[in-house]
């Protein structure tokens, strides 16, 4: 093989090498700034508090995500680095080899005089090729502080929660939104705390007046109604429609009226009873009406 | 041999263009371009107004090339037999025979000049000489002497009685080499030296044999494939719809390009082809292998025009 074939295939493990450094430099950082935020919103306590049924212990839970997440993100960043011209950046981090290294490795099989001369002189100038030179040592050197400060920013939070962290009865008020508890868990809702989909109950509807109501559509709950002073009384006009209220004047029903072999509403019983029946009657009827 | 002339090929080079500069002055590309037609065993068209040295040029290569020179002056009854030799009866012991005598097209270098003046029959004649290098006459087929180079001459004023080269005739040559006016300062040193009783002298530089040697060289230069594919979809995107070309150029073409690019990189002492070869030799190989639209040749617009967007838009 060609001294500059050698050459080439060193460069290229060592610039993939520091390519992978790069990549775990990014997978650190990543889990320091996703991991301290985990701590900080109190991660493993809102999953006790949501109570999500899981085989793995609570406490692997948040750095497990952050790892995940970290993974995903540094291989989305990194997805083009196996596409990486090693050719096209030395040719650009050292002239003398512009155009040269890519005809002569393109040309590795042939032989002739003018291409062995090439190769003869890109195995030459490949001697002061490094591959630190073509990732900028700069861009390393701040990737590597910039890990530290989060590894380290990410212990300091891990190790002294306290006074970063949000307090537990805060994230408490935020579950119960999001659940809907009570504060004394009596297991009612209570309308004027606004419980979610409340706010939904005598809005806009869907003009369905088949199947359930919306207001009994929480199952498994008692629903307090009490409706207190002040809170969502009066009416509210919705769906007002003008045109409704044209009304079309229809023919009159005709006034006949038609007997019924039925019932009369107990005439023909009260015709039969006797006078003084009649105005005992009578008397209770007055009576009743003034009640 | 090989060896010794590639390593000598920077200076050989040099000293031709000196030597040739002698008798020639400026019009550095055109020879430039004249060279590199020889150096790829091909032919060359070229297209300028009267008096701008040419034939001179020309002749001047050859000369400096230790090659066989020689004219042909087109006309429209020039006869393909002018061209290619003819048999003729000769007395040899009292008895007679036939003999071929050759025409001017078995030289080195020739030179056609005005060569659309001549009839397509005799266009047609020289095709056999620049493609197969060699010339059939009567039942027998004479092989030219290497290398062979035509440099034929078009007058782009003038057109009445002329009879333009049909496209397949054109595809044939290599490079389509403009050659424009000189310069002031150029005019005024070619006054200072044609006015005086001293003509300049050119000396021979290589040997027949060197400039084979060349022409081997030529295509031993190595190309990258990227360089390689920039130059074919160069010639790929005169054949995309457009609206400033009509016909694009063949493979021939891309062929061309690459070639040329290689002969421009053994000129320049450089041993690998380079994108800035591709792009100079795009314009010479294209010009004459385009055909623009009426569009926009209305719109004055030229071949070169229409290949510099064409190296502007590919990659």
């Amino acid at each position: 093989m060609e001294d500059f074939l050698n050459k080439l295939q060193k460069t290229r493990a060592g610039f993939f090498s520091r390519k992978r450094l790069v990549f775990f430099l990014d997978l650190i950082a990543i889990f320091s700034i996703l991991y301290a935020i985990f701590i900080i919103i109190n991660l493993e306590y809102l999953l006790n508090k949501l109570s999500i049924p899981s085989s793995i212990p609570i406490n692997i839970i948040p750095p497990a995500i952050a790892i995940i997440i970290a993974i995903i993100t540094s291989t989305l960043l990194h997805k083009k680095d196996k596409k990486t011209n090693v050719i096209r950046l030395i040719e650009n981090k050292y002239p003398e080899l512009k155009e040269r290294l890519s005809t002569a490795y393109d040309n590795r099989d042939e032989s002739n005089i003018i291409v062995d001369s090439l190769k003869t002189f890109v195995s030459e100038s490949m001697t002061s090729v490094s591959p630190s030179m073509l990732l900028s040592k700069g861009k390393i050197i701040s990737k590597i502080m910039i890990t530290i400060i989060f590894l380290a920013g990410m212990a300091f939070i891990s190790l002294n929660p306290q006074g970063i962290q949000i307090p537990q009865n805060t994230l408490d008020n935020v579950t119960k939104t999001f659940t809907g508890e009570d504060q004394n868990n009596t297991g009612l809702i209570d309308i004027t705390g606004r419980p979610e989909n409340m706010d939904n109950i005598g809005a806009k509807g869907s003009g369905d007046i088949f199947g359930k109501p919306k207001i009994a559509s929480i199952e498994g709950k008692n629903i307090d109604l009490t409706l207190y002073t002040g809170d969502n009384t009066g009416t509210t006009v919705s769906d007002y429609n003008p045109t409704s209220n044209q009304f079309i004047k229809s023919a009159a029903f005709p006034v006949d009226v038609v007997g019924s072999n039925v019932s009369d509403g107990g005439y023909s019983m009260l015709m039969k009873k006797t006078e003084t029946e009649k105005q005992l009657i009578n008397k209770y009827a007055v009576e009743r009406s003034k009640i | 041999m090989s060896n010794e002339t590639y390593s000598s090929s920077t200076r050989i080079f040099k000293d031709l263009l000196d030597e040739i500069g002698k008798v020639v002055v400026g019009q550095h590309e055109a020879v430039e371009q004249m060279m590199i037609a020889i150096l790829c065993n091909s032919h060359a068209l070229v297209e300028s107004n009267p008096g701008l040295a040419k034939t001179l040029t020309i002749s001047t290569i050859s000369k400096a090339l230790d090659l066989k020179f020689n004219r042909i002056q087109c006309t429209p009854d020039l006869m393909p037999s002018d061209i290619t030799g003819t048999y003729i009866i000769e007395d040899v012991g009292g008895k007679k025979q036939f003999r071929f005598e050759p025409g001017p097209v078995f030289a080195n270098i020739v030179l056609a000049d005005e060569i659309n003046r001549a009839s397509p029959k005799t266009q047609s004649a020289m095709l056999e000489a620049m493609q197969e290098k060699q010339v059939t006459v009567g039942n027998k087929t004479y092989l030219l002497d290497k290398p062979f180079f035509i440099l034929a001459t078009q007058n782009p004023i003038e057109m009445e009685g002329t009879y333009p080269l049909p496209e397949a005739q054109l595809d044939r040559f290599l490079l389509k080499i403009l050659m424009t006016y000189p310069t002031f300062e150029d005019e005024n040193e070619i006054v200072n030296r044609y006015t005086k009783n001293i003509t300049p002298a050119v000396r021979s530089v290589v040997s027949k044999a060197e400039v084979l040697e060349l022409q081997k060289l030529t295509r031993d230069v190595p190309i990258a494939e990227d360089i390689k594919i920039r130059a074919i979809k160069i010639v790929e995107a005169t054949r995309a719809k457009s609206d400033n070309i009509e016909y694009g150029a063949s493979p021939r073409a891309s062929i061309g390009i690459i070639l040329a690019a290689k002969a421009r990189a053994l000129m320049k002492g450089r041993n690998f082809v380079s994108r800035e070869d591709i792009d100079a030799m795009a314009y010479p190989v294209l010009r004459h292998r385009v055909i623009l639209t009426f569009e926009s040749e209305r719109k004055g617009m030229t071949t070169d025009q229409v290949i510099a967007d064409i190296l502007k838009n590919v990659k």
